[in-house]
């Protein structure tokens, strides 16, 4: 695998890892069920930390890029996910962060926001229960 | 579970009432890699000799694998591994002679460690340490420091004076410990690519005390730099002011501020509390973050 990485880019490593990773299954340079290095040997390739390696490669397996078959090694997933997920969880995160700003700029606590999120997920789910009813 | 590492309060200083560590308290684990940061005579060789019991706190403790590094010195010596940018070398010995040296004296010496770095290095073994470059030197003090497969390895500006080369071989040999034997690290060092590249935690010393202590990724991406026209502020005091600023200093026709939080909250943040336009915000690379944080005032005077 080509990686190349730029300590003094404004992505941190583990992000220009994921990116180009992902780029490369978008190309089809890395095809589903293709055999990742292992952390250890990805670190002293690109000379850097094997957690960052690692925390790449969980990222992406949370994303549905990777998958991790024990004592195997790492691969790229057979069914990948919608090429716009990467997109959307960087999205859901940004709406995250805006949100907690303003809860914590309107003098919430944590504890507040989560009562509120909790609120929203039952008004949420309240009609799809009454559905059932029926 | 004990750090292999522990500073609590530590106070050191030269001279009188001038002190260059004024309590500085942090602890590392097992495997754990940290960058020891700050200015020129920010205290970072003060306090990796105190860790090394080279030199005594004037107050505070230090705890190496939970014990007094000045009391059972050869026990915890064993288990650690030291390079300092001015470490002198005995000029007379070769190579082989020195690494015989400390064979003897670490029983955990590993032979094939050894022959492997000797070979990566292209090291002579007769050569006399007094023939070798700058950057040999550095490598054959850096093979007797990991050859007996420390716990902690600690790192006084490893790279200092080095070619990027050979700083990248030094780097290659310390990630290769790192994976293979789960080895604590603590570096100091001005090199932030270098610190990027080894990643881990952040702890950043400044006046004394540490400023910073932070995941290099999550400081990466949890603290951005706000550019604030000089003029929307009528001081400094203004924007530190504002929730989660951590540092302001002027630069030419503007306040450059750190920031915790990302890039459109602060600048929200900022717009509401001091009413202004013309606000820049972005996350930074570790070198302007650092410059950021310790740097000195620009432009003329406030």
């Amino acid at each position: 695998m080509q990686l190349l990485i730029h300590p003094a880019d404004e992505l941190p490593i583990y992000r220009q890892i994921m990116r180009q990773i992902t780029e490369a299954i978008a190309v089809g340079r890395l095809k589903a069920g293709e055999k990742l290095p292992s952390h250890r040997d990805l670190s002293e390739q690109l000379v850097i930390a094997p957690l960052t390696v690692k925390k790449a490669y969980d990222e992406l397996e949370l994303l549905g890029f990777l998958e991790t078959q024990r004592g195997r090694g790492t691969f790229v997933c057979a069914s990948l996910p919608q090429p716009d997920a990467v997109r959307q969880m960087e999205e859901v995160r940004d709406t995250a962060r805006k949100l907690l700003a303003q809860a914590y700029l309107a003098g919430l606590r944590y504890a507040d926001l989560l009562q509120i999120l909790e609120q929203a997920d039952r008004a949420l789910s309240a009609p799809a229960k009454e559905e059932e009813k029926v | 579970m004990t750090p292999v590492l522990d500073f609590r309060a530590i106070e050191r200083c030269f001279q009188r009432n001038v002190p260059v560590l004024n309590g500085v308290t942090f602890a590392m684990q097992e495997g754990e890699v940290a960058g020891l940061l700050g200015r020129n005579g920010a205290g970072k060789t003060t306090l990796i000799r105190i860790a090394m019991g080279m030199l005594f706190p004037h107050g505070g403790s230090v705890r190496v694998f939970g014990a007094s590094p000045t009391e059972d010195p050869v026990a915890i010596k064993r288990r650690i591994g030291y390079v300092a940018e001015d470490q002198v070398l005995p000029p007379g010995s070769r190579i082989a002679e020195l690494i015989a040296l400390h064979r003897y004296l670490f029983p955990r010496w590993d032979g094939a460690l050894e022959r492997q770095l000797l070979d990566r290095f292209a090291l002579q073994p007769t050569a006399r340490i007094k023939h070798l470059s700058k950057g040999q030197a550095r490598q054959v003090a850096l093979l007797c420091a990991v050859c007996h497969r420390p716990e902690l390895l600690l790192l006084d500006e490893p790279a200092g004076g080095l070619d990027p080369a050979a700083r990248r071989e030094f780097l290659e040999t310390s990630i290769q410990l790192l994976n293979r034997e789960g080895t604590a690290i603590l570096f100091s060092s001005h090199h932030m690519n270098d610190v990027e590249r080894l990643g881990g935690r952040v702890i950043l010393l400044d006046e004394g005390k540490v400023r910073l202590d932070e995941d290099l990724d999550r400081l990466r991406e949890g603290v951005c730099v706000a550019m604030v026209p000089r003029a929307s502020a009528p001081d400094a005091a203004a924007l530190e002011r504002v929730p989660g600023c951590l540092r302001v200093r002027p630069v030419f026709d503007d306040w450059h501020a750190v920031f915790r939080g990302d890039p459109d909250a602060v600048q929200q943040s900022i717009k509401d509390t001091l009413g202004v336009n013309g606000i820049r915000c972005a996350h930074v690379p570790l070198e302007e973050l650092f410059i950021e944080m310790v740097g000195g005032n620009r432009g003329e005077p406030v």
